[in-house]
């Protein structure tokens, strides 16, 4: 039908288009909700999480309460409290790194290994859009995790509150840009796979180094000088290292502007990578036999 | 069904002429046979993986990678905190350095059973069923864990400088023990994971639980654990026994037996216990497969 053909907008078409946007929003809320629903639907599942999240802060504590007991006072610019609750709210951030899809086959490396990539370019849903709404679900999803977690933890004296209200504020504002950096690191490591299609062994030395590099193994400011210049350039420390040490005043609320500057030119720039990748990347693609 | 080779052929012989018959085959050629057999095939899955060089370069990179973030730490607790529990650092660095040798290793001979769940999902624990050779040997000899040269390596350079730097006197019976001691860590390594890929064999939701243990050995079962609470303690100890890899031998060793938390004997006879631990852990293997049923039910 040609364009000219089309009746003028009315009142039943506008109600036409808010059905349809309802309708969008509706389904974006179904793939958000994806990994979600899963883990919901598997009470086990959900258990073992709390399991295995309760054991690993208490050990945690026992650990670095234990190593500052030979040692009280400050290292590192760190007292016991200050670390331990850095230590503990990297075992529950974690939690969100920990999210994946390869039990359900939905990894984009499994996509390409088994050829089943090329439905994300045949569906009405584009690609691009599929993947940061189940990241999207997957990241609210390990951050109510986090949150339930920290609350317990801070009601039980184990994380320690917050040095001021604008330092919570900072490192709100900072844990939502690291969420942000984190997707795109995320997303351009899975990108990577359009180019290798072996390429596991890669995957695994990029988290590596995303999580050594991001505090995650251990609070970056017990490295040395050097090594916190050099993750200062990079991009991971923005996903866990500053959110961090906002909260425990590692880093003074006065400081945080130019760390929250930092983050939003890292999501920027990584912006304009992935786009550009997703361009290329869709471009790669093909149907088996070509 | 058990693990074991199929039951020999018990039908008559066919009518015909006599052959010669092979002589039977004593127990210690069946062993020399088996291990031939063992290793032509690791040979073959050596070299199917070789056909991916970039690949096959990236593993053992991953297995160094995998090593160096426990080196990582270690040297982060280290410089930054006089000591744990009283050990001097040389004591907690061979204490890693034993750990560490012992999971390449555990790595290099059973990383396979971490495989279960995705073997048994591709329906190919049906077919190693059906061949005349032991289930779980099938299993280790599926595919060549490459990261295991990577994890070796690095464990191997990490063991040795912990040698140099330890102000041990190293007489034959401390070697000794000290050989006893890296034998038996492994062995404790392969029975935690062989004991939880017998439930692989029925649950493929026990990844999460391999992961989970494999971190939590990484990260408290190389460091003296008396600066643990009891409970906590008790539980590395008695639960998930991963007091027995490095924290007990050497404390025994290197003179930290009266705070170690258990009778000096049982601390002593560690490399026992991983012994025993791992032949608990393969007849709960031989336990699960028997109760094995196949991805149709």
């Amino acid at each position: 039908m040609a364009a000219d053909a089309l009746p003028p907008a009315t009142a039943p078409a506008r109600g036409a288009l808010a059905r349809s946007a309802l309708a969008s929003v509706g389904r974006s809320w179904h793939t958000a909700r994806i990994t979600a629903l899963g883990e919901v639907l598997s009470p086990p599942r959900m258990t073992a999480t709390a399991f295995r999240l309760l054991v690993q802060v208490f050990l945690v504590t026992c650990l670095w309460r234990g190593l500052y007991a030979h040692d009280p006072g400050s290292t590192a610019g760190l007292d016991r409290d200050q670390a331990v609750s850095y230590a503990v709210l990297a075992v529950l951030a974690t939690r969100i790194r920990g999210l994946d899809r390869y039990a359900g086959r939905d990894t984009v490396f499994q996509h390409l290994y088994y050829g089943t990539i090329v439905f994300w370019f045949l569906r009405p849903l584009p690609p691009r859009r599929y993947y940061a709404l189940r990241a999207l679900g997957d990241q609210l999803y390990g951050c109510v995790w986090v949150l339930a977690g920290g609350l317990v933890c801070l009601a039980t004296g184990v994380l320690m509150a917050p040095v001021s209200g604008t330092a919570l504020l900072a490192a709100t504002v900072s844990l939502l840009l690291g969420q942000v950096v984190l997707y795109q690191l995320t997303l351009l490591t899975d990108l990577l796979c359009f180019w290798t299609m072996q390429n596991s062994s890669t995957l695994q030395i990029i988290r590596f180094a995303q999580n050594l590099l991001s505090g995650a193994y251990a609070p970056l400011w017990y490295f040395p000088g050097w090594f916190v210049t050099l993750s200062s350039f990079m991009p991971f420390q923005s996903t866990l290292n500053t959110p961090l040490s906002l909260y425990i005043g590692r880093i003074p609320a006065s400081g945080a502007p130019a760390q929250l500057a930092l983050q939003a030119c890292w999501i920027v720039g990584l912006a304009f990578l992935t786009r550009l990748l997703w361009h290329r990347a869709a471009q790669r693609v093909s149907a088996q036999g070509g | 069904m058990t693990d074991s080779p199929l039951p020999t052929d018990t039908r008559p012989p066919l009518p015909g002429p006599a052959r010669p018959t092979a002589p039977p085959r004593t127990a210690l050629r069946r062993y020399t046979d088996a291990w031939r057999v063992g290793l032509r095939i690791t040979a073959l899955n050596f070299r199917a993986q070789l056909e991916y060089r970039g690949e096959f370069l990236l593993q053992v990179c991953v297995g160094i990678v995998w090593q160096m973030s426990v080196i990582v730490f270690a040297t982060v607790l280290l410089s930054r905190f006089s000591g744990m529990g009283g050990w001097s650092s040389p004591d907690i660095l061979l204490g890693v350095a034993v750990r560490m040798l012992s999971n390449g290793l555990s790595v290099l001979i059973c990383g396979n059973v971490g495989q279960v769940v995705n073997l048994a999902q591709a329906g190919r624990i049906d077919g190693f069923l059906l061949r005349p050779m032991p289930v779980y040997r099938q299993v280790l000899l599926s595919r060549f864990p490459v990261n295991a040269l990577g994890d070796v390596t690095v464990g191997i350079a990490l063991f040795v400088g912990a040698l140099e730097r330890s102000t041990l006197d190293w007489t034959p019976g401390r070697s000794a023990y000290l050989v006893a001691t890296v034998i038996g860590a492994t062995l404790v390594t392969c029975a935690i994971f062989t004991a939880i890929s017998a439930a692989g064999l029925h649950y493929p939701s026990t990844t999460y639980w391999d992961s989970w243990v494999d971190e939590l050995t990484s990260t408290f079962g190389s460091y003296p654990l008396s600066i643990m609470p009891r409970l906590a303690s008790g539980a590395l100890t008695f639960v998930l026994p991963l007091a027995f890899i490095a924290y007990l031998p050497i404390g025994v060793l290197t003179g930290h037996s009266s705070s170690l938390g258990v009778p000096v004997a049982l601390a002593a006879a560690a490399p026992a216990v991983g012994l025993a631990a791992f032949v608990a852990a393969r007849l709960l293997w031989n336990a699960s497969l028997r109760r094995y049923k196949g991805v149709n039910g």
